[in-house]
Parts: C-alpha cells; structure tokens; sequence
C-alpha cells in the first residue's frame, strides 16, 4: 500500500497516511444539536450554570425522600442477612440489589460513606462463595456500619473513616486471597 | 432557562434500580428534555429503541435480563440503520479499568460512574449531542473512534478518508 503525499494531522507528526481499507470505514455523524436546531444551533454548547443550578436543586428536592427510603433500606438489608445466610436465594438477590442501589445513589444525594460501604459490601458480594455467605460476618459488618452512619450521621468523621477503610482492607485481603487459591 | 436543543430531544433511559430511573428522568426533565423513554433492562429498552427512535441512550451496565453491556452490543449490530449509530452514556458503578475498556470496546460512547452527580451527566450530554466523534466500522468493532487525543501514535493513520453521514 503506497504511503500518499498527504499527513496525519495527529499532534502535528509526519505519519504517512495510507489509503483506509475497503472493510474500515469512518464516518463523519452530524451533531445532534445541527440535526435538531439547523442554522439556529451556534457552537459550542457550553454548560449554563442557571441549568446546572436548576438540576442541582432537583437532586436537594430528592434528598429528603431518599434518606427516608434510606433508613428503610437499611432495615431491610438487617433483616435479610440472616436469611441470605440460611441460604435463601432471594433474600441474597435482594440484600445484594438494596446494596446495589446503594452504591450508586447514596454518594449522589448526600450520603458518601454510606456509598463507599455499600461499594465495599457490593465487591464482596459479587464473589462470594457459598461459604462466604454462610459465615455472613463481613456481609454483617457492613451492614452494621452502614445502620451505623445512617443513624448517626454525627459521629466523629474519623472513625468513619477508620471503619471504612478496616471493612475495604478485609475486603481486598479477602479478595486477594481468593485469586491465590484460584 | 432550557437550551432549546434540550427541547426537541428524546432520551431513552435504562436501569433495573427505579430509584436511578426517576433520578435521570428528573435530571433530564431539569435540563428541558421533551421525552424521556424508561426501561427497566435490556430486553424492554430493545423494544422502546425500536419503536421510539430516541436521540440518546442512557443505559446502566448491570441488570437483568439483558445488561447493559448486551444491551448496547445489540444496538451497535443495527447495521444500515442510523439508529445504530446513536450516542450510547453508560452509567456504572464498576469504575475499574476493565469494565472501562469492556464498555469502550462495544462502542459505548461515554461512561458515567456511579455516584453521578448534575454536573458529570450535563457534561456527557453536552459532549454527545455537540461535540460527536467519527464513528468507525470494522469488522470487528462499530462504534465512536476510541482515539480521543491527537496524540502521536505507532502504526498507520487511516483516518484519511471521512465519509459523511
């Protein structure tokens, strides 16, 4: 394939361009904002503040309803652990999708330790063996501290985070240990 | 208060937690989104993809029946058909290097992680309905061109040849 006269325009190096082989294809997709808004779109978009403002209110409109749907998961997750433990697959799938929702949305409304506990819970549940599940003691652990930072959202930031990072220590000593044995 | 391309857009969300759907549906409907399509997995997002023809997808990674991942493989495979190419956000809470590169590699064309917050989601929106990249097809992968930078690189540039949409 002969190198033709033209360059890459890649950080301004000479790379020679070849011509594209006949089973790649790029293809220049017109923007959204061109489609939907013609000559009447003006680039670049830029993010408004007053929107960024408006969705940020929306997320504080939603906190209080989630600490209420929080404090009730919470309770949930108690009372599935020692089911989950009995070896109740449903209450496993649910202690494991509470745990789930958790990790995702306690950090957006507020509740970022809560988040990382349910992070550090969810990584261990995603390897769990049976037996994991039968001794239940770190599944409990976690759950312990995340009643913990729920009920009391006062305590001494530091022991939080002492907590936290002992539960993601055992975790990934756990972890590890499990990819040794194979 | 809206941009007005906000207004003429159509989103398709999709997540197992209804928790995460009503937060990107209001998140959305802040912004001035005019349609906002919920599904709660792959398999009921295929249909909803089909028949509403949204502008976006915002998909988690992990559900059941039929994740994200599958999810958005399905909606690449759509070839001949623009639908196919449309932006794809992917929200996860799997931030490793791995799941990241797993989504890059089925032509996802950006990642969200879990936490999301107003400002990362407005940013990914503006970022695909502004700023597109050239999409590629190869025989082994369709999707947006995975070379962000215009970095100096080893091997052949073939990004000569542009066709238009």
């Amino acid at each position: 394939m002969s190198a033709s006269v033209t360059h890459s325009r890649l950080a301004g190096r000479d790379v020679p361009m070849s011509e594209t082989p006949p089973d790649v294809r790029f293809i220049r997709v017109p923007s959204i904002a061109e489609r939907k808004l013609g000559t009447s779109h003006t680039a670049p978009m830029r993010l408004d503040p007053r929107v960024l403002d408006k969705m940020q209110t929306t997320i504080r409109k939603l906190e209080t309803k989630y600490a209420e749907a929080l404090s009730a998961q919470v309770s949930m997750l108690q009372l599935l652990v020692d089911p989950a433990a009995k070896g109740d697959g449903e209450a496993r799938e649910r202690l494991y999708s509470l745990t789930h929702d958790m990790r995702g949305l306690a950090g957006t409304f507020g509740f970022p330790v809560i988040g990382r506990f349910a992070n550090s819970l969810c990584l261990y549940l995603e390897k769990a063996r049976e037996e994991d599940w039968r001794d239940a003691s770190v599944i409990r652990l976690h759950v312990d501290a995340i009643r913990e930072a729920v009920d009391n959202p006062g305590t001494d930031p530091a022991i939080t985070t002492e907590t936290l990072a002992a539960l993601e220590r055992l975790v990934a000593a756990d972890l590890a240990k499990r990819k040794i044995a194979g | 208060m809206t941009q007005p391309v906000f207004e003429k857009l159509s989103v398709l969300v999709v997540d197992d937690s209804a928790y995460m759907r009503h937060l990107l549906m209001t998140l959305l409907q802040a912004l001035g989104v005019a349609e906002v399509h919920l599904a709660i997995n792959g398999e009921e997002a295929w249909d909803l993809l089909n028949s509403k023809e949204p502008d976006i997808v915002i998909t988690d990674a992990a559900m059941v029946p039929g994740d994200g991942f599958m999810f958005a493989k399905r909606l690449r495979s759509l070839r001949g058909r623009a639908l196919g190419m449309i932006p794809i956000i992917m929200v996860s809470g799997h931030t490793d290097l791995e799941s990241v590169e797993r989504a890059r590699d089925i032509g996802i064309t950006e990642f969200l992680s879990k936490p999301i917050s107003a400002r990362a989601l407005y940013e990914r929106l503006i970022q695909v309905i502004d700023r597109p990249r050239v999409f590629v097809e190869t025989p082994t992968y369709r999707g947006p061109d995975r070379r962000r930078r215009d970095a100096p690189f080893d091997g052949t540039d073939r990004r000569g040849s542009v066709a238009l949409l």
